[in-house]
C-alpha cells in the first residue's frame, strides 16, 4: 500500500510538472532548452538538499523551520573564516559551514529531545535566536564579489559537462548537481538500509512504540537535527558560490518554500510517511513555479500566495485523508 | 516448586500514598493460560507492569524459571522472554506487516544495518508458525483490529516469549475474532508458552482460562481453578458484594401514542424495513453482533446518519429529523458508543462537560453563563449520579471510566430528554459501576423516560430490559415481548442460525 499511495502522490505531481513545463515551453520556447535546465538544476540544488533534511524531520513527526537561519550563520561564519585566516580553500569552507550547522543542530535537539519541548515552536524560537545571534556577533556587512575567496568562484564555475555555443561561449551542468545526487543517495541509504533510519521511521510512526521498543530515541533525534544542521551547512556554501555574494540577511525567509516542497512531494506533516522522490519532485515543482511565474503573466507576489496555499492544501489532504481513514475504522468498530 | 515459569511472589507497589499492590503473589506454569481479573483499579496494571520490569515493586520478589530477581528490569524480562502486548499494542501504523513483525529483533540484533531479506524471513516464518496469513507488504495502519493484533502476537513470537501478557486483547474484537485470538493462544500455549491474560469479560475468562487470579483493591482475592468458579462467584469476589439482578417491570399507563415510532427505516448497507414502537416508561433492549447495524440505525434515529426511506414518529406525529440539534429539541438524548471520542471533552472540566448541552439555557439577559444556575445544574447532576469526585473543577479526564460515563449521562439528562437512546451504556467500566448505571437507567424509565439500550451483552439487555429486539444483518429478526423467561442460550441459538453476514443488499 505504501508504493501505492506514492506513486499516486508522485504520479500526479509529475502530470502536474509536466503539464506546466509545456505550458511554460508554449509561451516561452526557451525554457525547455538543456542551457536554462542545467541552470535551473543549478541554481535548485541547494533548495533541494535543504529540503532532504526537511524530509528527514518530517518523516519523524517533527518540523523545523531554523534550518535557513542555520544555513546562513554556517556561509557567514564559513567566508569570514576563510577571510580572517587568508586560507582560500573550499573544503575548509563546508566544513566550517557543516560544523557550524551541526552545532546549531544539537542546541536544538536539545531543548526537542531532552527537554521534550513542541518541535515547531522550538525552531521558529532558534530560527530567530541563530538569526539574531548571527547579526549581533559576528557581523551584518555584506561580502561582496570583490571580497570573496576565490575558492567559492571556481567551485561556481565548475561544470561537470560543457557544450559549446553557437557564439563560441561555453555552458554546462555544474558540480552542484554531485552535491545534490550525493545528499538524495546518502539520505536514501539511511532512511531505507540503517536501524538509525528506520527508528526515524518508527519515531514518527508511534513514538510510543519506539520508546517501548529500547530505540535510542535520543540519539535518532539528535542525528535528525544534527543532519538537518549539515545540509544546511552544504547548502549555505553551495547558495554562496551561486550567488557570489554573501549577505547575512538572506536565505532566511525561505523557509516555507522548502516545507511546501516537502508537503506537495507527499510528506505528511504528522510524522512517519513521505518518500525521497516524491521530496525531489515537490522541490522541481516549487522551483519551476517560483521561476515562471513571471512568463505566465502573474506578478512575482503570486509566489507567496502559491507556497501557502500547498502548504494549506498538502495538510489538509492529509487530515481529510486521516479523517477518512478514522471515520471508516469507528464505522467497522460501529459494524458496517 | 519449580515448574514454574515466572513466580511474582508477596509483590507490594505504592504510588504517592495508593497502595497500588499489597502483597500479591501470581504463579504461572509454562503451556498455562492464567487470567488475571479485576476491576478498574484493583492493581491489574501495576502487576503487569512488575512482571515487565517495567515498574520496580517496593518489596517482593520475581522468581523467573527458578532463578531470582530482586530488582527485575525491563531489559531482564525480555532476556527471560516475557512480552507485553499492551491495550495499543505499540505497532507502527507507517511501517509494513513484515517490518512490524521483524522491528524489535532487528533492534536488538545490535546492527545498524537492515538486512530487509531478514526482515521477511522472520516474518514469514511466525506467521508460518502461527497458522496465519497476512500481505507483508500492506501497511499496518490499513489493517483491521485484529489483524493488527496478530501482527502484535508475530512480533512477541519473533522474541523467543516465554511468557506472553495481553492486556484486554479483545476489548476491539468482534466474536468471530475474539474465537480466532483464542485458537492463535491456544496453539502458543501448545507449544508451551505461558499466557497471561488480562480481560474484563467474565465469558472469555471461562472460556480461555486454566486458572484465574482475582484482585481486588491491590489485594489478591485468590486464585481458582476456572472449573470451580461460576459467574456469580466470580463477580463477588471481583466486587465483594453479591449481585442480583431482577428483571426491569413495565406498567403500560393508559392509551397514549409511542413515544418513539420507526416505520420501516432502511438505509442500504446499514438496516432493512426496521419498525417497533416505543412507549414512555419503557426500556427496550437492541442487541446483534456488531454489523447488525444496530448502532447505524440509532444515529439515524438521532439525525446523524440520514436514512433512505421510512419514517419516525415522535408522540404519534412524523418528524423530519436532520441534524442531533433537532433530535434534542424533539427530546431526543443519545449516549454514544464511543464514549471517550464522541461523548466526553477529556480536558475540560466535569461540570463544563454536564453543561455543554444546555448552556444556551443557563444565559442571563446579558447573554453571559449565569453562574449561580450553572453551578446549581453542575452540583445536581453530580449529587444525583453520585459521580464520585472531590471538586467540579477537575478535569474529565481524570474519573474512572464509570464515573466519565456518569458524566455523559448527566450531559444528556441535563437537556431533559423524553427519549433517550444508550449506545452500549456500560462498554469498558467494571462491574460495580455497571450496576449502579444499570440502576440509573432503570429510575429513569420509572420517572417516564423512554429508554433503548443498545448493547452486545446479552445479559445486560435480558436483565435490564422489558422488550428486547434482535437485528442481524440489517433486521429485525427477533422480539422478545417478555424478556423474564429467555435465557441467553436462546438468544445465542438466534444468532447462529444467521445467514452468511453481509446480506443485507
Amino acid at each position: 500500500m505504501r508504493s501505492r499511495t506514492f506513486q499516486r502522490t508522485e504520479f500526479y505531481l509529475l502530470l502536474v510538472i509536466i503539464v506546466f513545463s509545456t505550458v511554460l515551453t508554449i509561451i516561452n520556447p526557451s525554457f525547455l532548452t538543456v542551457e536554462n535546465l542545467f541552470d535551473l538544476v543549478k541554481s535548485s540544488s541547494g533548495m533541494a538538499i535543504l529540503a532532504m533534511g526537511v524530509f528527514v524531520v518530517l518523516l519523524s513527526g517533527g518540523i523545523d523551520v531554523s534550518f535557513t537561519a542555520v544555513a546562513i550563520a554556517g556561509q557567514y561564519i564559513a567566508v569570514n573564516t576563510l577571510i580572517a585566516t587568508g586560507i582560500d580553500n573550499l573544503l575548509l569552507a563546508f566544513a566550517v559551514s557543516c560544523a557550524v550547522g551541526m552545532a546549531l543542530g544539537a542546541i536544538n535537539a536539545v531543548f526537542i529531545s531532552v527537554l521534550n519541548l513542541p518541535t515547531l515552536i522550538t525552531t521558529l524560537g532558534t530560527l530567530s535566536l541563530f538569526h539574531g545571534a548571527l547579526l549581533e556577533f559576528v557581523g551584518t556587512k555584506s561580502i561582496n564579489t570583490g571580497g570573496l575567496p576565490n575558492c567559492f568562484k571556481t567551485f561556481s564555475s565548475l561544470n561537470i559537462l560543457s557544450f559549446t555555443r553557437a557564439d563560441g561561449t561555453t555552458y554546462g551542468l555544474s558540480v552542484f548537481v554531485l552535491f545534490f545526487i550525493a545528499v538524495v543517495l546518502i539520505s536514501w541509504v539511511i532512511l531505507r538500509f540503517s536501524v538509525l533510519g528506520r527508528g526515524i521511521y518508527a519515531i514518527g510512526g508511534n513514538f510510543t512504540a519506539a520508546k517501548r521498543s529500547g530505540l535510542n530515541i535520543h540519539l535518532i533525534q539528535f542525528f535528525i537535527y544534527m543532519y538537518v544542521g549539515f545540509l544546511a551547512g552544504i547548502m549555505g556554501v553551495m547558495h554562496l558560490s551561486l550567488i557570489r555574494y554573501s549577505n547575512p540577511n538572506y536565505i532566511v525567509g525561505t523557509e516555507l518554500s522548502v516545507i511546501a516542497a516537502v508537503v506537495i512531494g507527499g510528506a505528511r506533516i504528522t510524522g512517519g510517511t513521505g518518500s525521497i522522490i516524491g521530496t525531489i519532485l515537490g522541490v522541481v515543482m516549487i522551483v519551476i513555479l517560483e521561476k515562471n511565474l513571471v512568463l505566465i503573466g502573474l506578478s512575482s507576489y503570486w509566489q507567496q500566495f502559491f507556497i501557502g496555499l500547498i502548504i494549506i492544501v498538502g495538510v489538509s489532504v492529509t487530515y481529510i485523508q486521516n479523517r477518512i481513514r478514522s471515520g471508516r475504522s469507528a464505522l467497522t468498530a460501529a459494524g458496517t | 516448586m519449580s515448574d514454574y515459569y515466572l513466580e511474582a511472589k508477596n509483590i507490594s507497589k505504592t504510588y504517592v500514598g495508593v497502595q497500588a499492590l499489597s502483597d500479591v503473589s501470581l504463579s504461572i506454569r509454562s503451556g498455562e493460560v492464567h487470567c488475571l481479573v479485576g476491576e478498574n483499579g484493583s492493581g491489574k496494571s501495576t502487576l503487569i507492569k512488575v512482571i515487565g520490569g517495567v515498574v520496580q515493586p517496593d518489596s517482593g520478589r520475581i522468581v523467573i524459571r527458578g532463578r531470582e530477581y530482586q530488582r527485575l528490569q525491563a531489559i531482564d524480562a525480555i532476556r527471560e522472554g516475557i512480552e507485553i502486548i499492551y491495550q495499543d499494542l505499540s505497532l507502527y501504523p507507517n511501517l509494513n506487516v513484515a517490518e512490524n513483525i521483524a522491528f524489535n529483533q532487528t533492534i536488538e540484533s545490535n546492527s545498524r544495518v537492515v538486512n530487509w531479506k531478514n526482515v521477511r524471513l522472520i516474518a514469514q516464518k511466525a506467521l508460518e508458525e502461527l497458522g496465519e496469513s497476512l500481505d507483508l507488504t500492506e501497511r499496518v495502519e490499513n489493517l483491521s483490529m485484529s489483524q493488527k493484533q496478530i501482527v502484535a502476537i508475530c512480533r512477541a513470537h519473533t522474541q523467543d516469549c516465554k511468557l506472553l501478557v495481553m492486556d484486554e486483547p479483545t476489548s476491539a474484537l468482534t466474536r468471530e475474532e475474539v474465537d480466532h485470538l483464542f485458537s492463535i493462544v491456544e496453539k502458543l500455549r501448545k507449544t508451551g508458552v505461558a499466557v497471561l491474560f488480562v480481560s474484563h469479560k467474565l465469558s472469555e475468562v471461562f472460556e480461555i482460562a486454566e486458572n484465574v487470579t482475582i484482585l481486588r483493591d491491590g489485594r489478591k482475592v485468590g486464585e481458582f481453578k476456572a472449573s470451580e468458579l461460576d459467574n456469580d462467584t466470580l463477580i463477588y469476589h471481583m466486587t465483594g458484594q453479591k449481585i442480583r439482578y431482577t428483571p426491569y417491570e413495565y406498567d403500560p399507563q393508559g392509551s397514549q401514542p409511542p413515544a418513539l415510532e420507526v416505520r420501516n427505516l432502511s438505509k442500504a448497507g446499514q438496516f432493512q424495513d426496521i419498525s417497533f414502537k416505543l412507549a414512555a416508561g419503557e426500556i427496550l433492549g437492541i442487541t446483534g453482533l456488531v454489523g447488525s447495524g444496530r448502532t447505524e440505525l440509532a444515529l439515524a434515529i438521532f439525525g446523524l446518519n440520514k436514512p433512505d426511506s421510512g419514517t419516525i414518529l415522535i408522540d404519534g406525529k412524523e418528524v423530519q429529523i436532520r441534524s442531533p440539534q433537532e433530535a434534542t429539541r424533539y427530546g431526543i438524548g443519545y449516549l454514544p458508543e464511543d464514549r471517550l471520542n464522541q461523548g466526553l471533552f477529556e480536558s475540560q472540566s466535569i461540570g463544563d462537560n454536564i453543561i455543554v448541552t444546555i448552556i444556551t439555557r443557563l444565559l442571563n439577559k446579558l447573554g453571559i453563563i449565569d453562574r449561580t444556575s450553572k453551578s446549581n445544574a453542575i452540583g445536581k447532576w453530580i449529587s444525583d449520579l453520585k459521580i464520585k469526585t472531590p471538586t467540579s473543577e477537575a478535569s474529565a479526564s481524570s474519573l474512572s471510566g464509570g464515573n466519565q460515563q456518569r458524566v455523559v449521562l448527566a450531559k444528556w439528562l441535563a437537556t431533559d430528554p423524553k427519549i433517550f437512546i444508550l449506545d452500549g451504556p456500560t462498554i469498558g467500566i467494571d462491574i460495580g459501576s455497571k450496576r449502579n448505571i444499570h440502576q440509573i437507567i432503570r429510575d429513569l424509565a420509572s420517572r417516564g423516560i423512554a429508554i433503548v439500550i443498545i448493547s452486545d451483552e446479552i445479559p445486560e439487555v435480558l436483565r435490564n430490559c422489558n422488550r428486547v429486539l434482535i437485528m442481524m444483518s440489517g433486521r429485525i429478526v427477533k422480539e422478545y415481548e417478555e424478556v423474564s423467561e429467555v435465557d441467553e442460550k436462546d438468544v445465542v441459538a438466534v444468532f447462529s442460525h444467521d445467514q452468511p453476514r453481509g446480506a443485507v443488499k
